[in-house]
């Protein structure tokens, strides 16, 4: 069989933005894996735990309320 | 089932005879540093300190022993570390001296290599003497690093008029197999595991490379540097491979015509065997005569032709004959100049390195081969004059194994040679100038080329092709990535053995049970169809060699007064009673006393003079005495038995138990050894200790070690028809159970885990040993045997829907989504863009702060998880003016990642780090979990799968006295033609077991007996033969009949209805053919294929085909010319240039595209029309 060229899904893939970049500031929590420890980054920082230097960081869990069905 | 209030006293368990009943240990460990730990060692499992020993079913106790310093995937590691201490510094050692042609005083020796401890990329050797790294496994697998360490050189070279010295040169960065000596997880205390989130359980024995991991099988080869008989198409032949480091080459002799001769790769021709000797140095014909055929008449006269060739050929002298052989040689390289051949020297050369290279030639002492050749041509007239002589390929004495270390081994030594080419390059570039500016220094040429060694062996690994020019070796698929699907298809792995047989030959031999095979490779376990029986298993007590020094055992031949056989003549070599001893294949010595030349180079190995795994036997066939000390062969322990008593008695394996002695110790002291596969069919080996007798030499340690791991988890396999054992084997990888103890922070592409997993309730020694009762893979459920309703017909199966609710079958999975922010070369790199966050998007909800979605949402199909930005310009030529710190010219693209599967995941975990070229990772875990639901398959450990075919309300299912119902309820049907007697038996133990409180056995050749079971359950009030009286849920009416009812250990397998449901009705197509897709990752069509294509038109459902096929598949509308026949468009036909008579008509487009095709290779097509509703 010839291979499969998916259809263009959305728009969006296509369309160029210039780099607006508005949310630079913001940062965001993550967690080290290594000692735990809380680490705001902000973009462009290299993923580094401020205490220990551990490269691994997992992102938190989220604040909003989240529903499961219980099967 | 609520345990009867009746307690009896101890209940008989274990292998064969009456043991008290178990009690956890309660006496702390005996002095060792990890107290714990101990206590949950298997050796203790079923006994106490203070129980009393006895010989003869407590020698298992010597298993778990062995597996802690040997076995499983201990060979792995131990051939690993054979390569890094051993092999790595022979490898340099031969390859020393670097010279250069530009300059003869030049050199640079390499006095010392070593490989250090795992470190990151980044982090500098030098620091390391001081700080080890903190380099972790995981960290690798989750950073997609290459958990790899530095290799290091000593040097020391000419620079100027000077010698200099260096040390601790880093040449290259060399991947680290797990659990290996250089490997951090080694030496370390199981509860630092942990610490450093690695598994304990985990056997190791595998590689990370980019954060995959990979294994590189064993690969099953014949023997190197072995004479082999075979007769080949009617032609007698005896080859043999020599291997060396320098050189492989294949020298044969055979017969054709009555005559010997000798055919090797080298020779434009075969050349007469008496010229070979002659060229070596045996110039008598009488001598030659003697070597070959002794005082045998028969083999004197076989073998008198031969010496027609000299009249006929003039070939008389030594010079004669190097002569001819010269003659003979094929030209590897253009003549230089006007230089005549000379002969002799070719020939000289030729014999000495290339013909049988693994037999050395010191100053010109032909001897030793000319013997060698006179031996392979003697056994070629054996084999003629009896043909049960011929070898067989597939004894297993007659294979190497070939281990990660031997395969790398290989690939360093390519590597490390053109390393070494590269830098002599160099260096006679740099000298060749006649002036430099400022004096040489070939150090700081050597770290030009260190990259290649690191990428090569890595792209090796991690790819699996093993492509040496030198070797003219091109392998594929060596290495596997770790399946991971459960704990024990990952043992399942380590212990896979693959043949380099080709697939497709039908030839069975290969394919067969091997008696010779028995004890070593698991007879079960064995994949079904296309590779069944070329890929193999190692059973549970084997090992794998490595290399051993030969040169102290060839002293050790001669002090036990073997004479050498150089110095003798044919009538001693051959004479009555001679016989010859080999090492490794190569004649050395003759003695006379064969048998007690055996024993004392056994008393010798037994008393620890020599490494454990020499091995040697008494072929009386060849009159030779055969010793190995190479690497590859397959062997396994034996208790030595003398004078009919076995050396291992009670008083050992209590100091076993105490732990003041190890497997080690009764190696050494003489009680236990080794022995390979040729050395075991030498052997009087006795199974029991009561079959000893005066002949017995070894006593098996435990007959249950013939099977491998994977069978090992079958109860009572001795009581099942033996395929429903190897489809066990098959579904057993397909289990869904613990992965390890870390499987919650390691991100695995695809992670399937049972919610709640349970340890069997009729367990065997090996799933003690390898622990799967700590990782299990499966539940214990009740099943009544008995039909019910229609939903259970064909294997099917019906679940409780109670038990279903209450977690039976639950499972989670796992799936992996990575995405790397690439770095482009202008600088430029992806990035993640929060800010194209649309809040008016329902698909950008879930999206946090970040621009990555957030952990612990639900994601549906079509939402955005990843906001992702490419650079419009990724191009370095381009004008970009000043690349700002994230590159290119400002235009991005957006590129956002969008959830596609039909079923909904939860967002588990999210990762970012770095990996070493500084390309950040982003790894999103999702999970689901899935109830079991019509359609998903489950199987018990007999090879009894089944789906489920109805879920039935526990109301409706049948209850027994106690109120208890089934979690499956199991079609009788299933047992009568698949004769699975141990799934009985596991459900009647499993039932005592339960009611008793007690953990029951169904080890292989073993385990808790049916009558004492039955004791058991009479004893509970239950029906000796575990049938229950049950009543029905529906009618409230007692069934009709006893229902046979009790727990079945029953594993979930991967295979899910979620994964496969799958329809469509329109969707897209593929371009080409505007064909429907295929496949249900595509969303693709159902195919009418072949078989039921014929079915239509066998019946003559025409319209249906036309519908079928073409309308509802790529109907096309063409416009065909009816003048020409071609095809036009628009109602008018280029050919004719006319639009009269061209009409349209519907065809597949695969139809049309061939037409146009066929045009464009010149072919014409010429398409008829007619009527569709003609008149007449």
């Amino acid at each position: 069989m010839s291979t499969y060229v998916p259809p263009t899904t959305t728009a969006a893939a296509t369309t160029t933005t210039t780099a607006a970049s508005t949310g630079e500031g913001r940062s965001v929590d993550y967690t080290c894996g290594d000692c735990n420890a809380a680490v705001s980054l902000k973009r462009g920082e290299p993923i580094r735990c401020r205490s220990c230097g551990h490269r691994v960081l997992y992102k938190q869990r989220t604040n909003r309320m989240v529903q499961f069905e219980a099967r | 089932m609520p345990p009867r209030p009746k307690k009896t006293g101890p209940t008989e368990i274990g292998d064969g005879a009456a043991k008290p009943a178990r009690k956890k240990k309660e006496h702390p460990a005996p002095a060792a540093k990890d107290d714990f730990s101990n206590l949950l060692e298997p050796f203790y499992y079923g006994k106490s300190l203070t129980d009393p020993i006895n010989t003869a079913t407590d020698k298992w106790n010597l298993l778990p022993a062995f597996l802690k310093v040997k076995g499983l995937v201990k060979q792995h590691i131990d051939s690993f570390n054979h390569f890094v201490d051993v092999e790595l510094k022979k490898i340099v050692e031969a390859n020393r001296v670097v010279h250069s042609d530009a300059d003869d005083k030049f050199f640079l020796r390499y006095t010392d290599i070593r490989v250090l401890k795992p470190n990151r990329i980044d982090e500098d050797i030098k620091d390391m003497k001081y700080k080890e790294s903190n380099i972790t496994p995981n960290e690798c697998r989750l950073r997609d690093l290459t958990y790899a360490a530095p290799i290091v050189v000593d040097i020391e070279y000419r620079r100027g008029n000077k010698m200099v010295r260096r040390k601790d040169i880093k040449i290259g960065r060399l991947p680290i197999m797990l659990r290996s000596n250089k490997c951090v997880l080694h030496g370390r205390a199981n509860r630092d595991m942990g610490l450093l989130n690695e598994c304990e359980i985990d056997p190791g024995g595998y590689f990370v490379v980019r954060g995959q991991e990979k294994v590189i099988l064993v690969q099953e080869q014949l023997s190197k540097n072995r004479v082999i008989v075979e007769s080949a198409k009617g032609i007698m032949q005896a080859s043999v491979t020599s291997s060396t480091h320098e050189r492989k080459s294949k020298t044969y002799v055979i017969l054709k015509k009555g005559r010997l001769y000798l055919r090797h790769n080298i020779l434009n021709e075969e050349i007469p065997i008496v010229f070979i000797l002659k060229a070596m140095g045996i110039q008598s014909d009488h001598e030659i005569i003697l070597l070959v055929a002794g005082e045998d008449t028969v083999y004197q006269d076989q073998f008198a032709p031969n010496f027609e060739a000299c009249t006929r050929e003039n070939v008389y002298t030594q010079q004669q004959a190097l002569d001819y052989i010269g003659s003979k040689i094929k030209m590897t390289r253009k003549p230089s100049g006007y230089q005549k051949r000379n002969y002799q020297h070719e020939a000289i050369e030729c014999l000495s390195t290339i013909v049988i290279t693994h037999v050395p030639v010191f100053g010109m002492n032909f001897r030793p081969k000319a013997l060698y050749v006179a031996f392979m041509a003697r056994r070629v007239l054996m084999a003629m004059h009896d043909p049960t002589l011929v070898d067989d390929r597939d004894y297993v004495g007659n294979k190497r194994l070939e281990l990660a270390g031997q395969m790398l081994s290989i690939l360093f030594e390519d590597h490390f040679k053109r390393f070494n080419h590269e830098f002599k390059v160099n260096i006679d570039k740099v000298l060749k100038k006649p002036n430099r500016a400022s004096e040489f220094d070939a150090y700081d040429h050597m770290h030009m080329h260190g990259n290649h060694l690191t990428m090569g062996i890595e792209r090796a690994l991690s790819t699996g092709n093993w492509n040496l020019k030198r070797f003219k070796m091109e392998r594929a698929g060596v290495t596997h990535l770790l399946s991971r699907l459960s704990y024990i298809s990952a043992i399942g792995m380590m212990t896979r053995i693959s043949s380099q047989f080709e697939k497709t030959r039908k030839v069975s031999g290969p394919r067969a049970l091997q008696p010779s095979q028995f004890g070593m490779l698991c007879p079960s376990d064995t994949p079904e169809g296309e590779a069944c029986g070329l890929v193999k298993n190692l059973a549970l007590m084997t090992h794998i060699t490595t290399e051993d020094e030969e040169d102290p055992v060839r002293k050790l031949v001669f002090i036990l007064g073997a004479e050498d056989i150089v110095s003798a003549s044919g009538y001693e070599i051959h004479g009555v009673g001679a016989y010859v001893v080999f090492v490794n294949g190569t004649p050395i010595a003759v003695t006379r006393t064969p048998k007690k030349f055996l024993t004392d180079f056994r008393r010798f190995r037994r008393i620890g003079r020599m490494s454990e795994f020499v091995s040697i036997y008494i072929n009386h066939h060849h009159n030779g005495v055969h010793i190995a000390t190479d690497e590859g062969r397959i062997c396994r322990p034996l208790i030595i038995v003398e004078r009919g008593r076995t050396k291992v008695t009670a008083r050992y394996l209590k100091a076993l138990r105490k732990g003041t002695m190890n497997f080690d110790d009764f190696l050494t002291r003489g009680l236990v050894e080794y022995v390979d596969v040729n050395e075991e069919n030498d052997s009087n080996i006795a199974v029991y200790e009561k079959d000893i007798n005066e002949h017995t030499t070894h006593l098996e340690i435990e007959p249950f070690t013939i099977l491998g791991a994977v069978a090992g988890l079958i109860p009572y396999p001795h009581h099942n028809q033996s395929p429903r054992n190897t489809y066990q084997c098959a579904m057993g990888k397909q289990a869904i159970g613990s992965i390890a103890y870390n499987q919650f922070t390691r991100i695995d592409t695809l992670l399937y885990l049972m919610v709640y997993p349970q340890k069997p309730l009729v367990s065997t020694r090996t799933i003690e040993l390898i622990k799967y009762d700590k990782l299990p893979a499966g539940q214990n459920a009740t099943v009544a045997v008995m039909s019910y309703s229609g939903y259970d017909i064909e294997d099917a199966l019906v679940l409780n829907k109670a038990s279903v609710d209450r977690g039976f079958g639950r499972c989670q999975v796992f799936k992996k989504i990575a995405v790397q922010l690439k770095n482009y070369a202008n600088g430029a790199s992806d990035m993640i863009n929060a800010s194209a966050r649309d809040p008016k998007n329902p698909n950008h909800l879930k999206i946090g702060g970040d621009g990555i979605v957030e952990v612990g949402m639900e994601l549906a199909k079509d939402d955005v998880y990843l906001l992702k930005s490419t650079p419009a310009n990724t191009s370095v030529s381009s004008f970009s003016g000043g690349a700002n710190a994230y590159g290119g010219s400002g235009e991005w693209r957006d590129s956002h990642s969008t959830y596609k599967l039909p079923d909904p995941s939860y967002v588990d975990k999210i990762m970012v780090a770095e990996n070493d070229n500084q390309t950040r990772i982003i790894k999103i875990q999702m999970r689901q979990t899935r109830r079991p639901e019509l359609g998903d398959k489950f199987s018990s450990r007999h090879g009894q799968k089944g789906v489920v075919g109805i879920i039935s309300p526990q109301a409706d299912m049948p209850f027994s006295d106690d109120g208890v119902t089934p979690d499956i309820i199991m079609n009788p049907h299933g047992f009568p033609s698949r004769m699975t007697v141990g799934k009985m038996m596991e459900l009647l133990s499993g039932k005592a077991g339960v009611l008793d409180g007690s953990q029951q056995y169904g080890t292989a050749f073993g385990g808790s007996k049916v009558e004492d079971m039955a004791t058991i359950l009479l004893s509970k009030g239950f029906s000796y033969s575990g049938k229950d009286y049950l009543t029905s849920g529906i009618t409230g009416e007692a069934l009709p009949s006893y229902v046979f009812f009790g727990p079945i250990y029953y594993q979930k397998l991967k295979h899910m209805v979620q994964d496969k449901l799958h329809s469509r009705a329109r969707g897209p197509r593929a371009t080409l053919t505007r064909q429907p897709t295929e496949g249900r990752s595509r969303d693709g069509g159902l195919r009418l294929g072949e078989m039921e294509r014929d079915c239509l038109i066998a019946y003559g459902a025409s319209q249906l085909l036309l519908e079928r096929l073409m309308v509802s598949s790529d109907a096309h509308e063409v416009d065909v010319c009816e003048r020409c026949g071609q095809m036009g468009y628009q109602g008018w036909c280029q050919g004719c240039k006319t639009g009269e008579g061209v009409s349209k008509i519907t065809m597949p487009y695969a139809a049309k595209l061939l037409l146009q095709e066929l045009a464009s290779m010149n072919v014409k097509v010429k398409l008829g029309l007619g009527e569709e509703f003609p008149s007449g």
